[in-house]
């Protein structure tokens, strides 16, 4: 059973390793998200393969098994992501609002 | 106040069906008029365009906020001393702007239409909008009677005060919050409304993330 759920996280990783360096080529990304984003990803493959070397790590934290303190993890990271988004699409908003507007101000038909 | 100083500002996103007979009705009025075309997809501004009245268009469709705040800001650059903001689908009766203007006249800053059930209000909505006035009264200190009323006059010296950052449905309870927090001068007015599209208009999602949006003020304002 945890084979097969390491192959499958293994995958994951692999493919999204693939689209970091997918975005990263078409330009989406510049060199230090694409350094980010390998090591994220890299941490994840250790942790997936060689399970036992984080189990001290995990304790240090007082995480009962290593599988909760990557859930945790895990969870840190994409509330942090959610919020980045949030804050980027609010003042991608802002911005086209104020463009659209001041370009409708310019045409006004009498 | 001059009545020639008085602009009607109506936002509008695909109202073709009801817009050249709500311009028409607002035309006899004798008030200059701005429409502010929200990015429709129908033929709103061609026949509005088409009409004698000032006519704006947004490239993409921003909310009726952004659409508001464009036409005020149109009205006060033509030399409007005071606006009345009026809805685009024929809800809001022509012959209540004699209230609104008569009490700018008296010095009020704001005047906020309300609706009631003898005028027509569905009990669901009337229900809604009374427990949102609670809610308002509460967290802001100020009562108005009907809040998701777009029917609403403000002067220029108002407009710089309580100029809101909503772009969506959100405008009317942010004014009200806005008014709440400043030190302007306003009053209701009774209006009556005609219920013409079941679908159209604030749905129970509309007003969950106006409610959202509502906590955010009280923290941040």
């Amino acid at each position: 059973m945890i084979i097969g759920l390491q192959i499958v996280t293994l995958l994951f990783s692999f493919v999204m390793v693939y689209f970091a360096a997918l975005h990263y080529k078409r330009g989406e990304i510049d060199r230090i998200e694409i350094i980010v984003w390998f090591i994220v990803w890299s941490f994840a493959i250790v942790a997936i393969v060689f399970p036992d070397l984080l189990q001290s790590f995990a304790k240090e934290f007082k995480f009962a098994r290593l599988f909760d303190m990557m859930v945790v993890g895990g969870l840190i990271l994409v509330i942090a992501m959610v919020s980045k988004a949030y804050i980027s699409t609010r003042r991608i908003e802002k911005k086209v609002e104020k463009l659209v507007r001041e370009e409708a101000l310019k045409n006004v038909k009498k | 106040m001059s009545k020639s100083k008085i602009f009607i500002v109506t936002p509008s996103f695909n109202e073709e069906k009801h817009i050249g007979r709500t311009i028409k009705a607002a035309l006899s009025s004798g008030l200059p008029i701005i429409l502010v075309d929200d990015g429709s997809t129908d033929s709103t501004y061609k026949i509005a365009s088409s009409m004698e009245i000032r006519t704006i268009k947004h490239k993409t469709n921003l909310g009726k906020g952004a659409a508001l705040k464009t036409g005020c800001e149109a009205a006060f650059a033509a030399g409007a001393d005071a606006v009345i903001l009026m809805d685009s689908d024929g809800q809001h009766k022509n012959e209540d702007l004699d209230k609104f203007l008569k009490a700018l006249d008296r010095g009020y800053d704001v005047v906020f239409g309300s609706r009631n059930l003898n005028y027509g209000v569905p009990l669901v909505r009337y229900l809604g909008n009374k427990i949102a006035s609670l809610l308002i009264s509460f967290l802001f200190k100020i009562y108005v009677s009907d809040i998701p009323c777009g029917y609403r006059a403000l002067t220029k010296n108002a407009y710089k005060k309580i100029v809101w950052e909503s772009t969506g449905y959100g405008v009317e309870t942010e004014m009200v919050i806005n008014v709440g927090m400043s030190n302007l001068k306003y009053c209701e007015v009774s209006v009556e409304t005609v219920y013409l599209d079941g679908v159209k208009g604030v749905t129970l999602l509309d007003a969950l993330g106006v409610l959202g949006d509502v906590i955010r003020w009280r923290i941040t304002k």
